[in-house]
């Protein structure tokens, strides 16, 4: 198992106000799964995600990541856990703008500490893999949109990580740039990689192995061996349900 | 880096007030040299005596005591006096015009005894000084400056020549060496160029160019005392001395050279000071310039720090990386400061004529503070981006 969430609540203080982004989430993934977490806005589907990326911690409930529970754990060892073991990426690619293309896949490795020739050598050999090792040199600005998420993908698995967190990957892309992302996450969990994307475009949950729906804090349903079912209908379904309740 | 123009800016607070830190030690330090090596001119076991031009009432006052100024026979008194001297010798300055054939020189002629070489630790090149037999016999020889030597007889040997001074003929008995002398228009002790000087028999100046007022006085008189520990008594049973000998009468001054070092070091201090507060209020501003443009940068780079934590960098790599920013942009403007400040001390020596010197650690000093002040005012914005909230820095547009 590579996640385990137990009983997940993330209470957030708003001045006077609380706001419960979590409201007892439980549920684990294994290795080589590619999950698909799905949910209107404020359905607490990003709290979760930055909780299963190390970056939030649950208010109560408990978080175990390949076998090692977050709580407890100090700024260093949390972060190292995220540096090693997650791979983020993100809508908006989130590339630093300053640096060029191989010095963004290679910021990773260097809270890793690894040595700068290496560093180098597996930035490029990443760059190489997701179809970008000509454009190594360019800084993101000079690069298209699926260029741009293609350096981030390349940036999220260069440090080799046992999860893939993917949020809303192809929200700022036209349709079959989109689609040439998905392609490339498919193969990515095709070669064994854990990836849970968060998403609210049905059409590319399909693509996932399962499948949580997720409304006001709350798992509403978790499908699971998704491959070839009716997604939509299946969603529609689970959403008829609970405003039947 | 994108912001080149904005760091140097930010920096100009630490670069002029390195450059004053830098100025300040180079004029601090030659002030200091040039002071120590006037004193080792005068001698630093020495007193000197300089008589005193009095004038209206004081001047009436001093005709009425019967007091003639300083004397020849003050000189004899201190010697005879005071066990702690070890030689006293007279110093009379001779206001004639000094020829020879139809060149004349801008020579000073002083009249002198044969100790002045062994107090003012000033020695003959050539030839021989003034001897005992010239003074008791008022002979009239002279031994000339190298200087002087230059201008009446080039290269040629004036041993046995004779020049005219006033309206006598001099016979040239020796040839003073060269005294190497800063040409600091500052200096703390006014000193002529010693090798302009040319010396006669003490008693030849008094009875040749007599003044008829007063017909032992001398402008100086030098005593050398025999230990450094000595001179501070030695000075004071001199002053009671000649407070008796003149009648309370101030027509002299008594000036100790070490005395003169520490006034000077004192004055030193005051203007060490001034500067001091000058160059730790620039650095105050510049590195309040500083900080407030690593906050402005801190808040920029908000997307970037996101980033970098959710990309596993910890609280303390984010401090890190801000704090090194910001050293960095302080030690580049200490560095220019540096280069500044050695080019403001050549300035200085060239218009105002101070003496000006870099010591190796003034440059080292200046260098540490500007990192310092990269330190002290890069904590706070370093400890801002690094205490941020990772999800939020992610989400700021």
């Amino acid at each position: 198992m590579l996640i385990e969430a137990i009983d997940l609540h993330r209470i957030y203080r708003m001045g006077e106000n609380e706001v419960h982004a979590l409201r007892g989430v439980s549920f684990s993934i294994e290795r080589g799964e590619f999950v698909s977490i799905i949910g209107p806005s404020g359905s607490g589907k990003s709290t979760l995600m930055h909780i299963m990326g190390c970056l939030d911690r649950p208010t109560s409930g408990s978080y175990i990541l390949d076998g090692t529970p977050i709580e407890g754990l100090d700024d260093k060892r949390l972060s190292r856990l995220r540096n090693r073991k997650v791979g983020f990426v993100f809508q908006s690619f989130n590339l630093i703008q300053q640096l060029n293309v191989v010095e963004n896949v290679e910021v990773p490795l260097v809270y890793m500490e690894m040595d700068r020739h290496e560093r180098r050598e597996r930035a490029l050999q990443m760059l190489e893999a997701v179809g970008l090792g000509h454009r190594s040199q360019h800084k993101p600005n000079e690069l298209s949109g699926g260029e741009n998420q293609r350096v981030a993908i390349a940036r999220a698995l260069v440090t080799d990580p046992d999860l893939i967190l993917a949020d809303e990957p192809t929200g700022n892309l036209d349709t079959k740039t989109g689609q040439e992302i998905m392609e490339l996450l498919k193969r990515l969990h095709e070669q064994g990689k854990t990836l849970i994307m968060v998403t609210h475009d049905l059409e590319k949950a399909k693509w996932s192995s399962r499948f949580i729906h997720m409304k006001d804090g709350k798992i509403l349903h978790d499908f699971r061996d998704t491959d070839g079912a009716d997604i939509v209908g299946m969603f529609y379904e689970s959403t008829a349900e609970q405003e039947a309740q | 880096m994108a912001h080149k123009m904005r760091s140097l800016l930010t920096t100009l607070g630490v670069i002029f007030g390195v450059a004053a830190v830098i100025a300040m030690l180079s004029i601090g330090e030659g002030a200091k040299r040039d002071a120590l090596e006037q004193i080792r001119l005068l001698g630093t076991n020495n007193i000197r005596i300089n008589a005193v031009k009095l004038t209206g009432d004081k001047a009436r006052e001093a005709e009425s005591k019967y007091s003639d100024g300083l004397s020849y026979k003050d000189g004899l008194l201190i010697r005879s006096n005071v066990p702690s001297v070890r030689a006293v010798t007279p110093i009379r300055f001779v206001d004639a015009p000094v020829m020879k054939g139809n060149k004349e020189s801008a020579a000073r002629v002083i009249g002198t005894d044969h100790l002045y070489t062994e107090v003012t630790n000033f020695s003959v090149d050539d030839g021989r000084f003034i001897t005992p037999l010239d003074i008791s016999e008022a002979k009239r020889v002279c031994v000339i400056g190298s200087k002087v030597k230059r201008e009446l007889f080039g290269f040629r040997s004036p041993i046995g020549h004779r020049i005219r001074i006033g309206e006598e003929w001099f016979r040239v008995v020796g040839v003073m060496e060269t005294k190497r002398l800063r040409e600091g228009k500052a200096s703390i002790i006014k000193i002529r160029d010693i090798n302009r000087d040319i010396y006669i028999p003490i008693t030849t100046a008094l009875k040749r160019f007599r003044d008829e007022e007063k017909p032992f006085f001398v402008n100086e008189i030098a005593v050398q005392v025999k230990s450094a520990e000595l001179v501070e008594p030695t000075a004071r049973i001199i002053r009671r001395l000649l407070k008796r000998t003149h009648r309370e009468v101030q027509d002299y001054e008594i000036i100790i050279p070490a005395e003169l070092l520490a006034q000077s070091r004192r004055t030193q201090r005051v203007f060490n000071i001034v500067m001091g507060s000058i160059a730790a209020i620039s650095l105050l501003v510049g590195g309040i310039g500083i900080m407030n443009i690593m906050l402005a940068s801190v808040t920029e780079r908000t997307k970037e720090i996101g980033i970098r934590r959710a990309l596993g960098a910890t609280e303390q790599d984010i401090l890190g990386q801000f704090l090194n920013e910001t050293v960095l942009i302080s030690a580049t403007g200490g560095i220019i400061g540096i280069v500044l400040g050695v080019v403001m001390a050549k300035v200085i020596n060239i218009f105002a004529g101070w003496e000006t010197v870099i010591a190796l650690y003034s440059v080292l000093v200046s260098f540490g503070i500007s990192a310092m002040v990269g330190i002290i005012f890069g904590i706070y914005p370093a400890r801002k981006a690094a205490q941020m909230d990772p999800i939020a820095a992610l989400r700021f547009e």
